[in-house]
C-alpha cells in the first residue's frame, strides 16, 4: 500500500495538505479532534512510507502545536481546556500537509495546475522552475557557511553567536538566490519564455481511477469527519 | 542598402552603467554581427564582454538593473548558454529541460518531442528523457543546457565563458558540439572566453575590447598575426603563447608567522548529501583516496570535472566532514577547529566566488578576517597586485566575473595563513591575475605554507611541485 503514495496525483496531494484548513475550523472539542487525528494515524499507517523527511515535518508540526498550548495557556488565563484544544487543532491543520507534500513532485504538480486547473502558463512554469532550484539553495547555505568557518566568522562557542550569524547567513542567502534568479531568468528569456503568452506542455496530466479513490478518502477525512462531528 | 543581408545583431551608441556604479561601464559602443557570422569577442577582465551579451540576450534594463542607452537590436531569438549550465536548469529531467523552448513556443506535443530528441541527438547526449539533471557530469550539464538553447532555433548562439570550468578534455566535447551546432543550423555565433586559442580556428572574426570600446575588429588570422603583442599586454591568453612568469609577491604580504605542517589524507571516504524537496539524496565523492600535502610545497590536485578535486580539497581543509578515514598532521585537526582558530592557519578560496563576500566594500572585504585575527594587512599593496586599485572602494557584489573572483581569493588569503586552499584559482582570469596568483602561491610555499590547488589548469600544474590524479569513481553509494 506504501507504494501507492509516491504515484498518487500530486494535485491530489496538494489539495488534501490544504483542505484541513475547513477542518480544523469545524473541530471544537478534545475528543473531536482525537478522533480525526486518530483516524490520520490509521490513513498515515497505512499509505505513508515512513522517511528521514517526514519524521522532521512531522516534528516541525509537534513543536508548532506545542508552542500554541504554552503560548495559549500563558494569555488566555491559564486554562488548560482551552489550550488543549487550540494545540490539538494545530495538528489536525497541520499534520496531512506534514505526510503528503513530500510526495509531491514540481513538474507533475505544474502539469496539472496548468492543463487540469487552468492556472496561468507563465506563472506555473516559473513556479516550477524555482520548485525544482529548491535544491540548490541547499548547496548554497553549505558553501556559506565554509566560507564564513573559513574567514574566521563562523559562530563561536558561545550560543547567541548563532544569532547575528544565522541573520548573516539568511541574508547571504536571499542575496545569492535573487542572483540566481537572475541568471535563471536570462536562461528562461532567452528560450523564448519573454515572449511566451500561451506555452504548451510536454507531459500530459492524466487522472486516474487512484488519484478519485485517493480523493474521496483524503476529503473523507479531512472535511466531513469533523463536518459531521460538529453536526451530531 | 547594397546587395548585403540585414545584420542578426546590432548595437548602435550602446552605453551601459549597472545599477550602484557612478560611470557607464560601456559608452557609445558600435557593434554588428551578420546572419551566421562566427565571432570572438576577446579582452582583458572586466572590459566589458558578458555586457555586450546580456545587452543581445535582452537582459539589460529588465533582468539586470542599470542605466542602458544607445540601441540594441536583435532579429529573432538569441540562445543564451552561461558560464555555469546549474544556474539554467529549469526542470528535473533531461527531456523536460529541453522541452521548455518549445513548449514556450506553444509547440504541439509530438513537435516538442521530435525537437528534443532531434536537440539531445545534436550535443551528443544519448540518455533517456526520464534522466535526472542532477545525475549529468558538469560537461554534459552544458550540452544539455546548449540543447535547450537550440530547441528554440535561435538565429544567433550567445556564449558566455561556456567551457571554463570544465577540463581540457570535456571543454573539447562541449566546443565541438557547439561548433557542430552552429554549422548546421546556420546560426551566427557571438563566443566570449579566456582561453581564445581553442576557438580561433571556428571563428570568421575576432573583435577586442577594452574597458568598454573596440580597439580592434578582423579575421581571426590576421588578429593572431598583428595582435599578438598588444594583446599579451591586455592580458589575452593568445594561441601558443607561453604562461607568463609568475609575479615576484613580496614574501612580507603572503609569508605566514609560522610555517605550515604536512597534511595527510589516509583513506578518506566522503558521502555529499543533497537535500531535496523529497528527501536526501546520497552520493559518494571520494572512496579510500589518500593524499599527501607537503609543508613549503605546492600540490595540484587534478582530474577530470566531476572526479572529486573540491571534495578533496574541502576535507583537506577541513571544511567537508569525513564518512571514513582521517587527516592528520595539522594539531588540532582543522576539522575540529573553532572557526576563528581555523583562519589563523588556514586560507580557503572557493570556486565560486560570489558565496563568499562579507563586506559591503572590497577594501573592508580583503581587511576583514586579519581584523578578526588581529593581524595587519597592507590592503593597498595587495589591491595593486591584483589589479583593483581602482575599486577598492566598489561593492564586490557589482564587480565583473573576473574582478570578483580575484577579490574572493585575495579576501581569502590576506591574513597569510600557513595552509592555502585554492579551488581553481584560475579560472577565467587574464594573465596578469594568472601570474599574481601563480606568483602569489610560490612565494607562499617558498616561505614554508602548505599550498594546495584543485585545478585544471596545466600551466598552473607545470607549476606545482607534486601532482595528485583524482580519478572519477562511477559507482554511487
Amino acid at each position: 500500500m506504501k507504494r501507492l503514495l509516491p504515484q498518487a496525483n500530486p494535485l491530489v496531494l496538494f489539495v488534501l495538505g490544504l483542505l484541513p484548513v475547513f477542518g480544523s475550523l469545524l473541530v471544537r472539542t478534545t475528543p473531536h479532534a482525537l478522533i480525526v487525528l486518530a483516524s490520520y494515524a490509521v490513513l498515515a499507517g497505512v499509505f505513508v512510507p515512513w522517511t528521514k523527511g517526514v519524521l522532521w515535518r512531522l516534528g516541525f508540526v509537534a513543536f508548532a502545536a506545542v508552542s500554541v498550548l504554552w503560548s495559549t495557556w500563558l494569555l488566555g488565563g491559564n486554562q488548560a481546556d482551552n489550550a488543549g484544544i487550540a494545540a490539538l487543532r494545530v495538528l489536525v491543520l497541520a499534520t496531512p500537509g506534514a505526510l503528503l507534500t513530500a510526495w509531491v513532485d514540481p513538474t507533475q504538480l505544474g502539469d496539472q495546475l496548468a492543463q487540469r486547473v487552468r492556472l496561468p502558463g507563465r506563472f506555473v512554469a516559473a513556479t516550477t522552475a524555482a520548485l525544482t532550484r529548491f535544491t540548490s539553495l541547499g548547496q548554497v547555505w553549505d558553501q556559506l557557511d565554509r566560507t564564513r568557518r573559513a574567514r574566521g566568522t563562523g559562530p563561536g562557542r558561545n550560543p547567541l553567536a548563532r544569532i547575528p550569524w544565522a541573520a548573516s547567513m539568511t541574508f547571504a542567502l536571499l542575496v545569492a538566490a535573487l542572483r540566481g534568479g537572475t541568471q535563471l531568468s536570462m536562461a528562461m528569456d532567452a528560450r523564448g519564455f519573454a515572449a511566451a503568452t500561451r506555452r504548451t506542455w510536454a507531459e500530459p496530466a492524466p487522472w486516474r481511477r487512484l488519484d478519485t479513490i485517493a480523493a474521496v478518502i483524503g476529503a473523507a477525512v479531512t472535511v466531513a469527519l469533523p463536518l459531521t462531528l460538529a453536526l451530531s | 542598402m547594397t546587395g548585403a543581408a540585414p545584420p542578426i545583431a546590432r548595437l548602435q551608441g550602446f552605453g551601459w552603467r549597472p545599477l550602484g556604479r557612478k560611470q557607464q561601464v560601456i559608452a557609445d559602443l558600435d557593434l554588428t554581427v551578420a546572419p551566421g557570422e562566427r565571432v570572438l569577442l576577446a579582452g582583458g577582465s572586466g572590459a566589458g564582454k558578458s555586457t555586450v551579451l546580456r545587452a543581445f540576450a535582452g537582459a539589460l534594463g529588465t533582468t539586470v538593473a542599470g542605466d542602458l542607452s544607445g540601441r540594441v537590436e536583435v532579429d529573432g531569438p538569441a540562445g543564451l548558454l552561461l558560464q555555469n549550465p546549474a544556474d539554467s536548469l529549469v526542470a528535473a529531467t533531461i527531456g523536460r529541460e529541453v522541452a521548455f523552448g518549445p513548449e514556450n513556443l506553444s509547440l504541439p506535443r509530438e513537435q516538442i518531442w521530435s525537437r528534443v530528441h532531434e536537440c539531445l541527438d545534436a550535443v551528443g547526449l544519448r540518455y533517456p528523457t526520464a534522466r535526472s539533471t542532477a545525475a549529468l557530469s558538469g560537461g554534459e550539464l552544458q550540452r544539455l543546457a546548449l540543447a535547450g538553447v537550440l530547441a528554440v532555433r535561435p538565429g544567433l548562439l550567445l556564449l558566455d565563458e561556456p567551457t571554463s570550468m570544465l577540463d581540457d578534455e570535456t571543454a573539447t566535447t562541449v566546443r565541438e558540439a557547439i561548433v557542430r551546432a552552429a554549422e548546421s543550423t546556420g546560426a551566427a555565433m557571438l563566443v566570449v572566453e579566456h582561453r581564445i586559442g581553442p576557438w580561433l580556428p571556428h571563428v570568421d572574426r575576432v573583435v577586442v575590447l577594452e574597458r568598454g570600446a573596440v580597439i580592434a575588429d578582423t579575421t581571426s588570422d590576421a588578429f593572431v598575426r598583428t595582435e599578438h603583442e598588444r594583446m599579451l599586454r591586455a592580458g589575452v591568453w593568445m594561441p601558443g603563447a607561453v604562461a607568463p612568469a609568475p609575479l615576484d609577491v613580496p614574501a612580507e604580504l603572503v609569508a605566514a608567522d609560522s610555517p605550515g605542517a604536512d597534511l595527510d589524507a589516509d583513506s578518506i571516504t566522503v558521502d555529499l548529501e543533497l537535500r531535496t524537496l523529497r528527501g536526501t539524496v546520497r552520493t559518494r565523492a571520494l572512496e579510500h583516496t589518500s593524499a599527501r600535502l607537503a609543508a613549503g610545497a605546492i600540490t595540484a590536485l587534478t582530474g577530470p570535472s566531476g572526479a572529486g578535486k573540491s571534495t578533496l580539497l574541502a576535507a583537506l581543509a577541513g571544511l567537508q566532514p569525513l564518512s571514513a578515514g582521517t587527516i592528520t598532521g595539522a594539531q588540532p585537526p582543522f576539522s575540529r577547529r573553532r572557526s576563528r582558530q581555523l583562519a589563523a592557519a588556514s586560507g580557503w578560496a572557493p570556486q565560486n566566488p560570489e558565496h563568499g563576500f562579507l563586506a559591503r566594500t572590497v577594501r573592508d572585504e580583503i581587511s576583514l578576517t586579519a581584523g578578526k585575527l588581529g593581524r595587519r594587512v597592507d590592503v593597498d599593496a595587495l589591491l595593486e597586485l591584483i589589479g583593483l586599485s581602482d575599486l577598492g572602494g566598489a561593492n564586490p557584489y557589482q564587480l565583473s566575473g573576473g574582478e570578483q573572483r580575484r577579490v574572493a581569493l585575495v579576501a581569502a588569503l590576506a591574513h597569510r595563513p600557513a595552509a592555502m586552499f585554492l579551488d581553481e584559482p584560475t579560472v577565467g582570469q587574464d594573465r596578469q591575475t594568472w601570474a599574481a596568483v601563480a606568483g602569489w602561491c610560490a612565494a607562499a610555499a617558498a616561505a614554508g605554507a602548505t599550498v594546495a590547488v584543485a585545478t585544471h589548469d596545466t600551466d598552473l600544474i607545470a607549476l606545482a611541485d607534486t601532482e595528485i590524479a583524482v580519478a572519477r569513481r562511477q559507482a554511487a553509494a
